[in-house]
C-alpha cells in the first residue's frame, strides 16, 4: 500500500494536531499543579488575626488581656513625598531607622509591607489625624497584663521562630505564640482560630476583590478565656513580701490540687515582654544576675532540709521500723560516723515531739533503720525501697502538672553512691539525707505538693494552674487523687506534730495566728554556696485544711526567720483576706538579705 | 453540502455558486472565538462593552468586517485574475518590505511595519500570500520540473527573498514562517530525502540532550537500516545484518577482557560495525543496490551531527537562545527570565481543567498573568477560560480548516490552484502549530501569530485574503468540473 504525497501530509497534519492534543490533556487534566500555581499567582490569603483568649484569676480578675495594637503598613509604590520628621515624630523612632525600614520595603512594590509592628492605639488616632499616602495602619492583638507581674506563671507571647514553623503549619512567620508559662501551656486554647480571607489579586498584586464571593473565607475564631487557679491578690503579696529576696513560694489548695500561688523571685513585669520593646527587655532580664527569667518554682532543686525530716518519718511509720511513741535519746547530735550534730532540746523525744523541735538525732535513727532493715539484707535493697517511697510522694521526678518547664529534682540513687564510693558505702554514708541534706534536690512545688499530701492526710492531686477553661474541660489527671505508697493512717501523727510545732511548742510557734489552725515545719538547710536557706513548709487550717504551701529563700538563714513569717502572713491573707500583723509585714520587707552569689 | 450540490450550483450560477460553505463557516467561528478571547484577555472590571472601537476587541471586530467585505471581493474576482497578477503582487509586497527598511517602524524589536495614516501594516503578512500566488504560477508553467535543481533553484529564489528581508528586519519568527512551503512541495513530489534529512535532524537535535551517545547511536542505526528496507525490502537480510552486528560487538566485547581491555559500548558498538562493513558491501555489489552508499552517508553524517549539536549549542547560539532551548526542554527552569512568558501561560492553560473557568473568569487571563496575551499568547485565554474542551475545539477547527484547504488543492485541475492551496495549508498549518506549540511549552517561543485568533488587523487580514482566494479559485474548479 502506497500513500499519496496528500494523504502522508493529512497523517502528519493529525498527528501534530494529536501531540497537541496530548499535551494539552496532560497540562489541562492530569498535572494538577498548575491550578494550585494559578492561586498563588493570582489568590492571596488575608490573614485575620483572632483576638487572644483572656486569662482571669480564681476570682475573676484579669491576667491576662487582649488589646489592640496596630502595625504601620506601607505601600511602596504609593508612597507620595512626605514630612518624615513628623512621622517620625508620630511612631516615635529615629529618622534614620525609620528611612532603613522604608528602604528595606523597597520601592516598587504594590504589596503591603509591615514597616513597624505594635504600634498604640494612640499612636494610630495620631497617625490618622495626617494624611500620608501609601501608609495605612493594619489591625492586630496585643497582650497586657493588668497586674504587670507573675512573669514565670503568665508567660508572655512573643513571634514564633522558624523551629516551631516548622514543625506546626498552624504559625506562619510573623505570628504570635506562648513562650512561657500558662501563655504557652494552653497556646492551643488561648490563641483561637484564625480566618482567612481570600483575595484576587493582579500581576501587579493590586487587590481586585473577594474570591468565588467569599466562599472560601473564614471568620477568625477569638481564642478562649481560661480562668487559672492562681488567687491574684495572694500572688501579688507573695511577690511584694519577696521583694529583695531570691527564692520561690507555692501554695496549693490540697483538696484539688489548684496552685494558688507560684512565686519565683525575683519576678518580671510580663509586659515589659511585648510589644516593640521586647528584644532589648528579653535580653536585659536575661542578663541580669538574679536571673529573673528562671522559673524557680519548679526549676530549682534546693536541699529541703528539714521540712525532709517528715518523710522519713512516714516511711519509718510504713515500714514498721518506728512508731509514733518510739523514743530516742538525743545528746546534741548523733554520733556514729561523720555524725549529725543537733541543737538543744528535752530529751529522750517522741516522734511528734521531733517533728515539734525537728531533732536531727531522731531522724538519724530512724533513716539508719530503714535502710539497714534485716528484711532487706541490704543497704542497697533498703535504700531503693527509700526511694520508691519518695518516688511515690513526688520527690526525684516531674509531677506532671500543666506548667511547662518543670523538672525533676535530684533523687539520687543506689549506682550514684556506688559510682562515687566504689560500691563501699552504708548507711551511714547517706545519713544526711535523712533531714533532707547533701545530695538530695527538691523543687518548691514537690515540696508544697508533698505539705499538701500531708494535709490530705495521704494523697495529692496533681497541682495544676487552669480551674476552668470557658466552654471546655481540664485535663482529667488533674481530678483523681493519687496515693502515696504510705498508708493515709500514717500521715495523722505527722500532722499532729506540724500543728504542735506551730500552735504548742516548737520551732515554727511564732507562725500561729489565732484561729487558723497553721501546721507547720521549719527547714534549714544547708547548701555550698553560702548561708543557709530558709524554708517552711505548711498548711491550714489543721482539720479540712484549704491551702499548703512552701516558701523557700535562698541564704535566708533560719527557717523560722525569714520563711515562716511570709508563709504566716500569706496564710492569713488567704484564709482571712486580712492582715493584722502590719508590724510583721514590715519586718519582712525590711529584711536585707545580701547574695554575693548572684550580685558581683 | 450546498458547495457540492452540483446542480445547485450550476443552475444558481450566482457569486456564491460554488463556494465551500464548510470553509466560511469554519473561518467564521474561528474569527468569533478570536474576538470573543481577544475581549476576553483585556478584560477588566473598567472594560466596555465588546463593542468599543478603543479596545482592541472592537477594532479586531472592524477589522473582521473589513475582512469579510474583501473575501466577498475576493469572490467576485475571477479567478484567472490571480494566477495574472500573481508575479506583480508578489514584486509589491517585495517592495513594501524593502520600503520598511526605510519608512518602517519598529515594534516589539521587529523592525517590520508600516504606518498609513493611523494604520499600521505588516506587509510579511501579505508577503506570505503573494509567495504561494508566486509559486504557483511559476510552478504551473511551462519547464518546470521539480526533479530539476534549476527549477529548484527558482522556488528556492521566490521563497528565500522575502524570508531573507524580513530575517534583516530582525523578525525571526515571520521569517521561519516561509519554511512552511516545504509542506507544498512535499505533495508536488519534492523528493522524500529532504524530509528524511529534515526530521532526523529535528529527531538528532532534541534526543542529543537527553540521550546518552551510545544509545543514540544505536538509535540512529536501526532507524537507517529500517529506512534502508522501506527502500529496498529484503527484511530477511536486514535481520541477520542486525544480528550480525550484535554478534560482533559481544564477541568484540569479551575479546576485549580477555586482553584486559574494558571496552565501553560505545567502543564495541562501532568496531563492530567497521567489522561488518564487508556483508554491506557485498550485499550492495549483490543486489546491484548503489543507494546503500547514500545510506552509509546518512548514517555517517548523522553521527556527526550528534557530535556537532553540542559544539554548536555551546559556541554558537547566544545565551538566551540557549536558555530558551534548555527551558523548553525541562532541562531548567527559569521561570523568571527566559521562561517567564511561556510558564505563565502554560499556567493559565493548566488551570482551565476539563470545561475551563467560564467566559471572562479566568484569573490569569483577567488580572494580566500572561504577557502578549492579546497578539502571541490568545490560546492562553482559550485554555483557561474554555478549558480541555474549548482548546480541543478550537484545535479540531484549525485541522479540519487545514484539511478542507488541502482538499481545495486536490481538487483543482491546474498545478496553479494546487500549489497555491497547499501553500495556504502549510502556512496555517505552521502557524497554528507552532503558535500554539509555544503557548503549552512544546515549541521555542517564536512570536507569529495564530490565525484568525490573534489581534492585530494585518495578519487577520491577511490570513482571511489567503483563504478567500483558495475558496475562490476552488469555486473555479466546481464549476469547470461541471462543463
Amino acid at each position: 500500500m502506497e500513500l499519496s504525497r496528500g494523504n502522508s501530509l493529512r497523517i502528519f497534519v493529525v498527528l501534530v494536531a494529536m501531540v497537541i492534543a496530548g499535551r494539552l490533556f496532560y497540562l489541562q487534566i492530569i498535572d494538577s499543579k498548575y491550578k494550585e500555581y494559578a492561586n498563588n499567582n493570582a489568590l492571596r490569603p488575608i490573614v485575620l488575626n483572632p483576638p487572644r483568649g483572656e486569662i482571669y484569676d480564681r476570682n475573676g480578675l484579669f491576667l491576662a488581656q487582649s488589646r489592640e495594637a496596630y502595625d504601620l503598613m506601607v505601600i511602596p509604590r504609593d508612597v507620595k513625598p512626605f514630612d518624615t520628621l513628623e512621622m517620625c515624630r508620630i511612631i516615635g523612632v529615629e529618622k534614620e531607622e525609620f528611612v532603613h525600614q522604608l528602604k528595606r520595603a523597597g520601592r516598587s512594590s504594590r504589596r503591603p509591607v509591615v514597616l513597624f509592628k505594635l504600634l498604640d492605639k494612640e499612636v494610630k488616632m495620631k497617625f490618622e489625624e495626617h494624611t500620608f499616602p501609601g501608609f495605612f495602619t493594619q489591625y492586630r492583638t496585643i497582650r497586657s497584663y493588668p497586674f504587670h507581674t507573675g512573669g514565670n506563671i503568665l508567660g508572655y507571647v512573643g513571634e514564633v521562630n522558624d523551629n516551631t514553623i516548622k514543625n506546626d503549619s498552624y504559625y506562619k512567620r510573623g505570628d504570635y505564640v506562648g513562650m512561657t508559662g500558662i501563655e504557652r501551656a494552653y497556646e492551643t486554647v488561648l490563641r483561637g482560630r484564625k480566618g482567612v480571607r481570600m483575595e484576587l489579586v493582579d500581576v501587579h498584586g493590586m487587590p481586585k476583590g473577594a474570591y468565588a464571593d467569599g466562599l472560601y473565607d473564614t471568620l477568625a475564631v477569638p481564642g478562649v478565656s481560661i480562668t487559672s487557679t492562681i488567687d491574684a491578690r495572694l500572688q501579688l503579696l507573695g511577690e511584694e513580701l519577696m521583694e529583695g529576696k531570691v527564692g520561690s513560694i507555692v501554695a496549693i489548695e490540697p483538696k484539688t490540687g489548684e496552685i494558688l500561688m507560684m512565686v519565683s523571685s525575683p519576678t518580671y513585669n510580663p509586659d515589659e515582654l511585648i510589644g516593640r520593646d521586647r528584644s532589648r527587655n528579653y535580653l536585659k532580664l536575661l542578663r541580669e544576675p538574679r536571673r529573673p527569667l528562671y522559673n524557680r518554682a519548679v526549676m530549682a532543686s534546693y536541699p529541703p532540709g528539714s521540712t525532709f525530716k517528715l518523710s522519713t518519718g512516714l516511711i519509718g511509720l510504713q515500714e514498721g521500723v518506728l512508731v509514733p511513741s518510739q523514743r530516742y535519746v538525743c545528746n546534741s547530735g548523733y554520733y556514729v560516723g561523720r555524725g549529725v550534730k543537733c541543737h538543744y532540746h528535752d530529751s529522750p523525744l517522741d516522734l511528734r515531739y521531733s517533728i515539734q523541735t525537728s531533732c536531727n538525732t531522731y531522724y538519724c535513727y530512724v533513716f539508719r533503720n530503714i535502710l539497714d532493715n534485716k528484711a532487706y539484707g541490704d543497704v542497697k535493697v533498703g535504700f531503693d525501697v527509700w526511694r520508691d517511697y519518695l518516688l511515690s510522694m513526688g520527690f526525684g521526678r516531674r509531677l506532671d502538672s500543666d506548667f511547662s518547664g518543670e523538672l525533676k529534682g535530684n533523687l539520687p540513687t543506689t549506682e550514684f553512691y556506688d559510682r562515687v564510693y566504689n560500691g563501699r558505702w552504708n548507711s551511714l554514708t547517706a545519713i544526711s539525707l535523712s533531714i533532707g541534706q547533701g545530695e538530695i534536690g527538691v523543687t518548691p512545688l514537690q515540696l508544697a505538693n508533698f505539705t499538701a499530701t500531708i494535709a490530705n492526710r495521704g494523697y495529692y492531686k496533681i497541682p495544676h494552674i487552669i480551674k476552668s477553661i470557658e466552654g471546655g474541660q481540664i485535663d482529667s489527671r488533674f481530678s483523681v487523687p493519687n496515693y502515696t505508697n504510705i498508708d493515709p493512717k500514717h500521715y495523722q501523727v505527722i500532722a499532729e506534730g506540724m500543728y504542735r510545732a506551730v500552735n504548742v511548742e516548737g520551732t515554727a510557734v511564732r507562725a500561729a495566728v489565732k484561729g487558723l489552725d497553721i501546721c507547720g515545719k521549719t527547714g534549714t538547710a544547708e547548701n555550698g554556696r553560702g548561708r543557709d536557706h530558709s524554708t517552711f513548709a505548711c498548711f491550714a487550717p489543721y482539720k479540712d485544711p484549704k491551702i499548703a504551701m512552701s516558701v523557700y529563700v535562698e541564704h535566708g538563714g533560719f527557717g523560722a526567720t525569714v520563711a515562716m513569717p511570709i508563709a504566716s502572713l500569706l496564710m492569713e491573707q488567704y484564709l482571712t483576706d486580712t492582715i493584722t500583723r502590719p508590724e510583721l509585714v514590715e519586718y519582712v520587707k525590711r529584711m536585707i538579705i545580701d547574695y554575693p552569689q548572684y550580685d558581683k | 453540502m450546498l458547495s457540492d450540490s452540483g446542480n445547485y450550483v450550476r443552475r444558481e450560477g450566482a457569486i456564491f455558486a460554488g463556494v465551500d460553505w464548510w470553509t466560511v463557516w469554519i473561518y467564521l467561528a474561528l474569527v468569533l472565538f478570536g474576538i470573543i478571547s481577544i475581549y476576553a484577555s483585556i478584560y477588566n472590571e473598567h472594560s466596555h462593552s465588546i463593542f468599543a472601537l478603543s479596545q482592541k476587541s472592537g477594532s479586531q471586530m472592524m477589522w473582521a468586517g473589513i475582512s469579510i467585505v474583501l473575501g466577498v471581493v475576493i469572490l467576485l474576482v475571477d479567478s484567472k485574475y490571480y494566477h495574472y497578477i500573481a508575479y506583480q503582487a508578489y514584486a509589491a509586497t517585495i517592495l513594501l518590505l524593502l520600503l520598511t527598511f526605510v519608512f518602517g517602524r519598529t515594534i516589539n524589536g521587529a523592525h517590520s511595519w508600516i504606518s498609513f495614516g493611523p494604520v499600521s501594516v505588516q506587509p510579511v503578512e501579505f508577503a506570505k500570500l503573494t509567495t504561494a500566488l508566486a509559486l504557483g504560477k511559476y510552478m504551473g508553467g511551462y519547464g518546470f520540473n521539480i526533479a530539476r535543481m534549476k527549477s529548484l533553484s527558482r522556488v528556492g529564489l521566490i521563497v528565500g527573498l522575502p524570508a531573507l528581508i524580513v530575517c534583516a528586519q530582525n523578525d525571526t519568527g515571520s521569517a521561519m514562517v516561509f519554511s512552511s512551503f516545504l509542506f507544498m512541495l512535499c505533495r508536488e513530489g519534492f523528493t522524500a530525502w529532504v524530509y528524511l534529512v529534515l526530521g532526523m535532524i529535528m529527531f538528532l537535535s532534541v534526543s542529543s540532550f537527553f540521550v546518552e551517545p551510545a544509545a543514540l547511536y544505536v538509535v540512529i542505526f536501526l532507524i537507517v537500516v529500517a529506512i534502508e528496507t522501506h527502500y529496498n525490502g529484503m527484511m530477511k537480510q536486514k535481520v541477520i545484518y542486525v544480528a550480525s552486528v550484535i554478534m560482533a560487538m559481544l564477541v568484540i566485547f569479551f575479546v576485549g577482557l580477555v586482553f584486559g581491555r574494558f571496552l565501553s559500548m560505545m567502543n564495541a558498538f562501532m568496531l563492530a560495525l567497521t567489522a561488518t562493513l564487508p556483508l554491506v558491501a557485498v550485499y550492495a555489489v549483490r543486489h546491484k543496490l548503489r543507494n546503500v552508499v547514500v545510506f552509509v552517508i546518512f548514517f555517517i553524517a548523522s553521527l556527526m551531527f550528534v557530535t556537532s549539536v553540542d559544539y554548536v549549542f555551546d559556541n554558537v547560539l547566544r545565551p538566551h537562545q540557549q536558555h530558551r532551548i534548555l527551558d523548553l526542554l525541562g532541562l531548567e527552569n527559569d521561570v523568571k527570565g527566559a521562561g517567564y512568558n511561556v510558564n505563565q501561560s502554560k499556567i493559565a492553560i493548566g488551570s482551565g481543567g476539563v470545561l475551563g473557568k467560564g467566559f471572562l473568569q479566568g484569573t490569569q487571563t483577567k488580572f494580566d498573568f500572561v504577557p502578549e496575551q492579546s497578539t502571541d499568547f490568545i490560546f492562553s485565554t482559550v485554555g483557561e477560560e474554555w478549558g480541555f474542551v474549548g482548546s480541543i475545539a478550537v484545535l479540531a477547527l484549525f485541522v479540519a480548516l487545514i484539511f478542507r484547504v488541502m482538499r481545495m488543492g486536490d481538487r483543482q485541475r491546474d498545478t496553479f490552484g494546487r500549489v497555491y492551496c497547499y501553500g495556504v495549508a502549510g502556512v496555517f498549518f505552521f502557524h497554528v502549530l507552532v503558535n500554539i506549540g509555544m503557548t503549552i511549552g512544546l515549541i521555542p517561543v517564536i512570536g507569529i501569530p495564530l490565525p484568525f485568533f490573534s489581534y492585530g488587523g494585518s495578519s487577520l487580514v491577511a490570513f482571511s485574503m489567503m483563504l478567500f482566494i483558495a475558496i475562490r479559485l476552488n469555486c473555479n474548479a466546481q464549476y469547470q468540473n461541471w462543463q
